[in-house]
């Protein structure tokens, strides 16, 4: 432990070493002895323990190069540049890992979309969701389950929105229809843009619309009332989804805003191949 | 658009329609079809199953006026109801 220590520093640690202290002090406290000398204890001889101090400073780094090893000893120098190796290795790991996170960060968005597509979770339409399955579908007969329908309209639309039939039973795998009714009883045009949920939200990914009224503007012209048509089926694996046992009751609730001239509402959903037919006339 | 804000409960995911959105009927001229479609629903307590052969007549009522893209019936889920209306059970 000797030599480690520059001489002043043994000094100063050793000024510590108590009279009662077991066994005889080894050579280094004796060196150290000028400090116990009477006139070296108090605030006088801290000072001056000081100044020892003092005289050996840290070599600045024009005296000598940076990152010279602290230590004299060839066994400690090597060692102390071993561990100066591994740092800066292990600094480096840390560094590519905080990179690789932030990278991943960055990834996730589209990777989630992926992952959501092809597992369907969480709703999103699965890619092969086409028309041949309405064709090729089977009505799962002896599953039936009831519809209900709500119609809400946003405090600033003045528009009489409600549905025609209170509730519809079908059963899943078959095309059925529904009907609201919407009036605008103001004086002037409006324009309306709706939005639909689905109650229980796990059902929800199996109602499908083939054709609705929501998410493109509708004109209403003053005083005039229109029939709007929902065409929809419940997915025939409704009856296999074990998690669905116990739904008997759907509620379709369609919500109308007002629009304003010009707005373009982005559509729900990720997926962008997703394409609305135009409306064949108007 | 759900508002039930708990995390980690699945939320509700409007999806588009298939074949997009029904053009208004601003004059009316499907409405008879529909008058009888909503009488056989009155009637039959509801059953869609019992109204089909009326939904069907309502679409093609549209598709002729133009108020929905044509498309074959079998594509709708009509496919049993088109070559003989003995099976409509």
């Amino acid at each position: 432990m000797g030599g480690l220590w520059p001489p002043a520093w043994r000094r100063v640690v050793f000024c510590g070493w108590p009279w009662s202290h077991v066994g005889r002090p080894t050579r280094a406290a004796e060196r150290a002895e000028p400090c116990l000398r009477p006139g070296r204890s108090g605030p006088a001889g801290t000072e001056q323990g000081l100044r020892r101090l003092g005289a050996w400073r840290r070599p600045s780094p024009a005296e000598q190069p940076l990152r010279r090893p602290k230590s004299t000893n060839p066994y400690t120098r090597s060692q102390e540049e071993d561990w100066r190796r591994r740092n800066k290795t292990v600094l480096t790991y840390v560094a590519a890992a905080a990179v690789g996170m932030l990278g991943a960060s960055y990834a996730a968005v589209p990777l989630y979309r992926l992952y959501c597509q092809t597992t369907g979770l969480g709703g999103s339409a699965a890619a092969g969701h086409a028309s041949d399955q309405i064709e090729n579908m089977v009505p799962v007969k002896d599953r039936i389950i009831k519809i209900t329908f709500n119609a809400d309209v946003h405090a600033s639309l003045q528009w009489n929105f409600r549905p025609q039939q209170t509730e519809i039973y079908v059963v899943p795998g078959e095309t059925a229809l529904a009907f609201y009714k919407a009036k605008n009883p103001t004086d002037k045009p409006v324009i309306g843009i709706s939005t639909y949920n689905v109650v229980p939200f796990e059902a929800g990914q199996y109602f499908n619309k083939i054709q609705c009224f929501c998410f493109e503007e509708q004109r209403l012209n003053p005083q005039e009332e229109v029939d709007m048509p929902v065409f929809f089926y419940i997915d025939p694996e409704f009856a296999e989804d074990p998690r669905m046992v116990n739904v008997d009751l759907i509620t379709l609730s369609y919500t109308f805003f007002e629009a304003k001239e010009g707005h373009k509402l982005p559509l729900p959903g990720y997926s962008s191949n997703h394409q609305l037919s135009p409306p064949s006339n108007l | 658009m759900s508002t039930a804000m708990n995390f980690g409960s699945k939320s509700f995911q409007p999806r588009p329609p298939d074949k997009g959105s029904f053009p208004l009927d601003h004059f009316g001229e499907c409405k008879s079809f529909k008058e009888k479609f909503m009488k056989c629903l009155r009637d039959n307590n509801f059953e869609n199953t019992l109204c089909r052969n009326e939904s069907k007549e309502y679409l093609e009522c549209r598709m002729e006026r133009q108020l929905m893209a044509q498309e074959p019936l079998e594509k709708l889920g009509f496919g049993d109801l088109i070559d003989g209306k003995s099976d409509k059970n």
